[in-house]
């Protein structure tokens, strides 16, 4: 079965090599191991209770537990922005109208924002290239959902996410072109590796402190705002389905958007129930890795379900083939071995209607 | 031979075709002729008033050709720029982004809606007959308005400033309208210019932006205009210079043309100013005289109350010299022998620094200036 687990400290090897297969462009998550190793210590004491509110992090690692490979990771921050500030653009409307004239157009307005300040924050997400076609992306992503269900209280009411912003083919930002390269005078990469990496002392310094009219830009410019890389797309859609929306916040470099929602709207937060588990052959002959499809798509006559444990520090979520019956949850002992559950112990379930029709295609 | 006076309720079918014919548009000329009577009768008003300080008085100046009576252009000053309303114009700052960590550093400039030359004295209004050839004249249209506030300090604030027309292309349009005014008007300059009638109105806090503009951001058409002046302006540019005026950080909020500045005090009319006493010559005999004494063109101003009076006159170096001046030139300007008048060289002399002396008399206003005259006629 593949999950999705919490990490532990005896994942850093595995998460570094993960790291190495990410290639240049990519900056939130590079094989330093100091740094790797510095995110699984914060996300143990956050488990544990023992970090403070602005470092409070979690960092998950998937993993085939036939093989015991690691092969993607993903993160929640709980409260952004508590250190270091969270900075976006918001994106506002100005009107600007003269009855004596009649004037009246309207223009959008960037504002250096911390808004989000204090919101959860999705983040982190690597699928190694050698997964991508197995389907599992939406398992990634959506096993922080199921975390933040199982662990309500310990987020905030709202949560974000940012995505990639547009770029050409020629990989450059029309944005970053127009509006960024002019102020921080570093390149787009190593603005945001610093940024990435709590290194932010820089942005204040180096920011456009007064508002920009992004009707006043390229066109090119103009267009991006709030647009999301190709490759970044399946994403957006996915946390669409969860319910996740853009309000008009983009990043300061790329103009890609945040999209954001409040916790209890999750769909996974509002949909997943938890129910006890049943150990047996599960109502469909399907063997344990039907969820990963791993041979083309998932045939969607097969009903499955994301299933999560209740535990804390040993978290773990996957696909399950079947679904909820008289208020237990099938499992194959195999599977029921991989989340760590037996025999009427609690799992949180989300059937498998909307898990599969928003599955990234 | 041509002179600068006030202009007249009598010459209104003259100015109301100069403003006609103007292009573009002079905001203190309206084209309503009704609109056209009342500025000519606030500047009547203007000249004649006792004023100790600028408010909303309005000067209006036109050159006559003497010999026809003909009105060959015109050009004022406001006392006061926008008077009872704001002034609008882009200030254009310097911001420092640099980051130590990053050994960055580089200079931004943003442009900020500014009142700050709010009730300053304008010169403004500049418009000369296109069939009128020769510098000078320009010269002596555009600088008897100095000659004016240099003998009329009380009336004007101790720093003027003239706005001056900015770049276009070949069909009119102006690359920085295109990149700024047009998104927040959504209308062609040419038409914005017609109906707005100046930078102090109502609808520019309405309509123009409230926030700075970062001028990199600008596309790069619009920022090469910045601050420069039309070709047509070149000349307007290069006589501003010569009376003083430099480029400050203003541009104009429309075109981004430039809004020269001066303090009075500095400026050619009041630091190289000569007050001499009229002395009668001959008609003929002005011109030998004149080569032996190695004469230069003057602006000659005589201040008489109510009737301003600004003419082009050679005179010699000398400044014991007096102002021998020929009668047609004593007509011109209304004075008679042993009248005191204002001289200042129409262009810089090699050694300007012997002008300087009499700039702080002035400030006392026209018996300082005679008293000056002494002093000069006993060096």
């Amino acid at each position: 079965m593949i999950v999705v687990r919490a990490v532990k400290t005896t994942d850093l090897d595995a998460v570094v090599a993960l790291a190495q297969e990410t290639g240049p462009g990519l900056t939130t998550f590079k094989p330093d191991r100091e740094a790797l190793a510095a995110r699984i210590e914060r996300s143990k004491r956050t488990m544990e209770g023992h970090a403070a509110p602005h470092e409070a992090g979690y960092f998950f690692v998937m993993e085939d537990t036939a093989t015991n490979d690691v092969a993607g990771v993903c993160g929640i921050e709980t409260q952004v922005g508590l250190e270091q500030p969270f900075y976006n653009y918001r994106v506002s409307t100005v009107v600007h109208a003269s009855q004596e004239l009649g004037v009246w157009t309207k223009m959008s307005l960037l504002n250096i924002s911390h808004d989000l300040t204090g919101y959860a924050e999705v983040c982190s997400l690597f699928l190694s290239p050698r997964y991508r076609a197995h389907g599992v992306g939406g398992l990634l992503s959506r096993s922080r959902f199921m975390f933040m269900a199982q662990f309500r209280d310990r987020f905030p009411e709202r949560l974000c996410a940012e995505l990639r912003g547009h770029f050409d083919a020629d990989g450059t930002s029309p944005f970053w072109r127009a509006v960024g390269s002019h102020f921080y005078q570093i390149d787009f990469n190593a603005a945001d590796y610093l940024s990435a990496h709590g290194r932010k002392s820089f942005l204040a310094e180096l920011m456009p402190r007064y508002p920009v009219y992004a009707d006043l830009l390229p066109e090119d410019a103009q267009k991006v705002i709030g647009l999301t890389h190709r490759d970044t797309a399946p994403a957006r859609k996915m946390l669409e389905a969860e319910g996740l929306r853009y309000q008009c916040h983009v990043d300061i470099f790329d103009a890609g958007p945040v999209l954001e929602c409040h916790i209890n709207d999750l769909r996974t937060v509002r949909e997943s129930v938890v129910m006890p588990v049943a150990i047996g052959p599960a109502g469909s002959s399907d063997p344990s890795r039907a969820g990963t499809a791993s041979a083309g798509a998932p045939r969607d006559s097969t009903p499955r379900s994301l299933v999560s444990n209740t535990l804390l520090a040993d978290f773990r979520v996957g696909f399950a083939p079947g679904e909820p019956e008289g208020g237990v949850m099938r499992l194959s002992a195999d599977d029921a071995a991989a989340l760590l559950v037996g025999e009427g112990d609690p799992v949180r379930v989300l059937v498998s209607s909307h898990t599969k029709q928003s599955q990234p295609s | 031979m041509l002179f600068v006076r006030p202009g007249r309720l009598s010459d209104l079918d003259a100015l109301e075709q100069m403003a006609r014919a103007a292009r573009p548009v002079l905001h203190s000329l309206p084209h309503d002729r009704h609109a056209l009577e009342a500025r000519i009768a606030l500047s009547e008003d203007s000249f004649r008033a006792e004023v100790d300080f600028p408010g909303e008085e309005f000067y209006l100046f036109v050159l006559e050709d003497a010999s026809s009576g003909k009105l060959l252009g015109t050009s004022s000053i406001v006392a006061a720029a926008g008077y009872a309303e704001p002034f609008y114009v882009f200030r254009n700052d310097a911001l420092i982004h640099a980051s130590r960590e990053l050994h960055v550093n580089r200079k931004i400039h943003a442009l900020t809606m500014s009142h700050e030359l709010t009730g300053k004295s304008r010169l403004a209004g500049f418009y000369l007959d296109p069939s009128v050839p020769g510098d000078a004249r320009a010269h002596l249209l555009s600088r008897a308005r100095m000659m004016y506030v240099a003998a009329n300090r009380r009336r004007f604030t101790s720093e003027v400033f003239s706005l001056l027309l900015g770049v276009t292309d070949e069909a009119g349009t102006s690359p920085f309208w295109e990149a700024v005014g047009r998104k927040f008007f959504a209308r062609d300059f040419a038409e914005v210019e017609k109906i707005s009638g100046g930078r102090s109105r109502t609808f520019i806090a309405e309509v123009m932006p409230s926030y700075p503009l970062y001028v990199p951001l600008l596309p790069e058409a619009a920022q090469r205009v910045l601050g420069e002046p039309n070709g047509k302006s070149l000349l307007a540019y290069d006589i501003h210079l010569e009376e003083g005026f430099e480029p400050d950080r203003f541009v104009d909020i429309f075109d981004a043309g430039p809004v020269l500045t001066a303090q009075v005090d500095r400026s050619a009319c009041v630091r190289s100013n000569e007050t001499r006493v009229i002395r009668e010559v001959a008609e003929g005999a002005s011109e030998a005289e004149m080569e032996a004494a190695g004469a230069t063109t003057y602006l000659v101003a005589n201040n008489r109350a109510g009737e301003f009076r600004c003419a082009l006159a050679e005179l010699p170096v000398a400044r014991d010299a007096q102002a021998p001046l020929a009668s047609s030139v004593r007509s011109l300007l209304g004075a008679v022998a042993g009248d005191a008048v204002r001289c200042v060289p129409l262009h810089r002399q090699p050694d300007d620094e012997t002008a300087t002396t009499d700039a702080r008399a002035d400030l006392d206003g026209e018996t300082a200036a005679l008293r000056a005259t002494h002093t000069g006629v006993r060096r």
